[in-house]
């Protein structure tokens, strides 16, 4: 048998993934196209990981500017760095 | 049991098991477990029956035999407590029925057992049963507490869920420890702590055994008969100890422990039932969080259009009553920031780059209408109607195809494409249009109308039969609704609107166009509520996740930095995808896609597959999802 595709009701899942919200800006983005069911939770991995990446580099930028907090000329430094890095098509 | 082991003498676990059995008596439904038990068992009054056997075997002092039948009676004594139990494990079940089994052996016969025990010492090996068969015939007599209400608790317990801590803290305890590892824990002050410990090893909560204690206090108090004389000092030491547990219950966190201590004290019976508390009553945290609202930004966004669009002076004002508010203010903004009629034809042409499909003579129409003013105001309900009504996109804009009646809501609708794409620099035009405050009585109202229709999304549909009615009024009206699911239509309607009650379309796409164009510099307008209603919360949910990836305090400005490089990043993100379905030839983007994309990103390799991370950090829910599994039934999901 399979799983059910939803979730029963008294599972409380702890950090959700804004699946409404992915799929809605991305036909926002792109209205022409479709998105498939598992796509937005893999869009919202790849969100997660792109924050945890965002998140270290900028921790690192600020420790070395010995900081204890994080400003936001560290966050766009790692930004940067991130789209630098980043071999997508579009970036 | 894992510990076993010791049967040691451990009075505290005799009597345990004592009262299991006691208690277990009446309900002892005689199950044919002969398999088990052999020529040993032979199904009699239920609870005579099993103290026969009992009696029979401690006589026959057969090592192995006798414990099975003395399980089997326990089993058979429990099926009914079993049914309600939730113990995962099944030694609880064993542990009582050996409990009961023992108190009868004990009943009938102490050195009987006594012998049998030693006769079977290696019992123990066997299963944990034996092991607390051991116990209970090793155990000294005193050790024992109270001998049915003990059993009856203990079943309460077991029944309950044993990761359930709360109420059934106390029932749950007894649930998950295999009953006899409890008491001894329970009853500490007998036995000694040495003797608890050894059953401490036993899957229980520390506190759990203390609850337990006061379940077991009053099954002393109930069964003294059952007790030897011997066991009298026992319970004496129980009262002891329940006086103890009673101390210790306010110190449990547990408030569902007392309760369940009450309950037990209460029910002599096996209260399967009462264990099993509504989890949520229980732990009201675990309830589900109620579904955030959206209708607050709604109405911060109708007032802060209507701030804005009071502070302009709306010329038109006839037109602007029926015009969308995004007109007004998509005037402002393209005056704000660029207030160069130029931009409103590279708007134009931008909006009708963008969109292709919906491209109408709307877009030359509204370049038409008044640049300046309504190109501000367009762009400036674009991000408002963005905000409001993302969803609305691609209807509103089909919509505004349409009515063709109405140029501006071509326009409109070709604002709304635009709008559609950008959706960050739509917050941006609103904003400027906001900053800009058309004072477009329309505006308002527009702005009314949208959020309306924001509300309802079915608004679309009404709006377009008013759209199609040809007046300019209705047309704005309708296109407020639509605009509001799609800025570039407010956009463009408004141009319209504001230009005149027939402007050419095109016109508004001009100033459509300065708006789009401008909506990088996003200006600081006091209500980009609509598009960053919804969109700012989940935002700021991937920001707060940066927060505490972070580790470190962080500023306000750093967080919207990151909202900003999210924005940016979603667009790539969605670009990314477009260009991957498009070279497999594709109009749905696929997880394929996905995977190719985060295969570029370098976070899947060849080491690391995209399987290991959905592993990492999805939820297991949506791992079920994601990763395909082999079911029974020779079936996979998610299917390939």
């Amino acid at each position: 048998m399979a799983v059910s595709t939803t979730v029963s009701q008294r599972k409380h899942i702890k950090r959700k993934a804004p699946r409404g919200f992915l799929k809605r800006v991305f036909k926002r983005q792109k209205p022409h196209l479709r998105l498939e069911t598992s796509g937005d939770l893999l869009m919202h991995l790849n969100c997660l990981l792109f924050v945890q990446r965002l998140a270290e580099e900028s921790r690192t930028n600020a420790c070395e500017n010995k900081c204890g907090v994080i400003k936001r000329e560290h966050v766009l430094a790692a930004a940067k760095r991130q789209r630098l890095l980043l071999t997508g098509i579009s970036m | 049991m894992a510990d076993s082991g010791n049967p040691d003498s451990e009075p505290t676990t005799r009597t345990l098991l004592r009262r299991v059995l006691d208690t277990a008596d009446p309900r002892t439904p005689r199950r044919p477990r002969n398999a088990r038990a052999g020529g040993f068992w032979v199904p009699g009054p239920e609870g005579k029956g099993l103290q026969a056997k009992i009696s029979d075997e401690s006589s026959t002092l057969h090592p192995l035999v006798p414990p099975p039948c003395i399980i089997q009676s326990c089993w058979s004594l429990h099926s009914a407590q079993r049914a309600l139990l939730e113990t995962p494990s099944s030694r609880r079940l064993s542990s009582q029925t050996k409990m009961t089994a023992r108190r009868r052996s004990q009943r009938t016969k102490s050195i009987g057992k006594l012998a049998h025990v030693q006769a079977s010492g290696h019992l123990e090996e066997q299963t944990p049963r034996t092991l607390l068969k051991n116990i209970l015939l090793t155990a000294p007599e005193s050790s024992i507490v109270m001998p049915e209400s003990v059993v009856k608790p203990v079943p309460a317990p077991q029944v309950v869920q044993p990761p359930r801590r709360e109420s059934s803290r106390g029932r749950y305890t007894v649930n998950s420890l295999p009953g006899l590892g409890c008491w001894p824990a329970l009853v500490r002050e007998p036995l000694g702590d040495p003797k608890s410990q050894n059953w401490a090893s036993w899957p229980l909560h520390p506190c759990s055994l203390e609850l337990q204690l006061p379940e077991l206090e009053p099954p002393t108090t109930l069964a003294p008969g059952l007790l030897a004389p011997g066991k009298r000092k026992q319970r004496l030491r129980l009262s002891v100890f329940q006086q103890a547990m009673d101390q210790e219950l306010p110190l449990s966190q547990e408030p569902h422990g007392n309760a369940d201590a009450s309950s037990l004290t209460s029910s002599l019976n096996l209260t399967f039932a009462t264990p099993l508390q509504p989890q949520s009553v229980q732990r009201p945290g675990l309830a589900r969080r109620p579904p955030t609202h959206r209708a607050v930004d709604v109405g911060a966004f109708l007032q802060d259009l209507r701030d804005t669009s009071l502070a302009l002076a709306p010329p038109d004002t006839v037109l602007e009553d029926t015009q969308p508010f995004s007109q007004p203010l998509v005037g402002q903004s393209p005056s704000v920031h660029h207030s160069l009629p130029c931009p409103s034809h590279s708007g134009a042409e931008d909006a009708e780059r963008a969109v292709s499909h919906r491209t109408r003579s709307s877009g030359p129409r509204l370049q038409n209408n008044s640049p300046g003013k309504p190109a501000q105001l367009l762009a400036g309900r674009a991000e408002e109607v963005d905000a409001l009504a993302m969803s609305f996109s691609h209807s509103s804009s089909s919509i505004f195809g349409e009515v063709a009646v109405e140029p501006l809501q071509d326009g409109v609708g070709e604002e709304a494409e635009e709008r559609m794409e950008e959706s960050l620099s739509m917050s941006k035009v609103k904003e400027a249009a906001r900053a800009q405050g058309s004072a477009r009585a329309e505006e308002p109202e527009g702005h009314t109308q949208v959020t309306e229709a924001e509300g309802s999304q079915g608004a679309i549909e009404t709006k377009e039969p008013e759209g199609s009615s040809g007046d300019v009024d209705t047309s704005g009206r309708t296109v407020s609704p639509e605009l509001a699911a799609s800025t570039l239509e407010f956009l463009q309607a408004k141009q319209l609107q504001c230009l005149e009650p027939a402007p050419p379309p095109s016109t508004a796409v001009l100033p459509l166009e300065p708006l789009s164009a401008r909506l990088p510099p996003r200006a600081r307008t006091p209500g980009p509520k609509p598009r960053q209603g919804p969109y700012k919360t989940r935002l700021s949910h991937y920001a707060k996740l940066f927060s505490f990836y972070a580790k470190m305090p962080m500023e306000r400005k750093a967080l919207e930095m990151v909202e900003k490089c999210l924005d940016k990043y979603f667009q790539h993100l969605c670009d990314d995808l477009e260009v991957f379905a498009a070279h497999a030839g594709r109009k749905t983007v696929r997880p394929e896609d996905l995977e190719l994309l985060m295969r570029r990103q370098g976070l899947v390799t060849d080491q690391l597959s995209l399987h290991v991370l959905v592993e990492r950090h999805l939820p297991l829910e949506y791992r079920q999802l994601l990763i395909p599994c082999a079911f029974s039934g020779n079936s996979v999901f998610p299917a390939q």
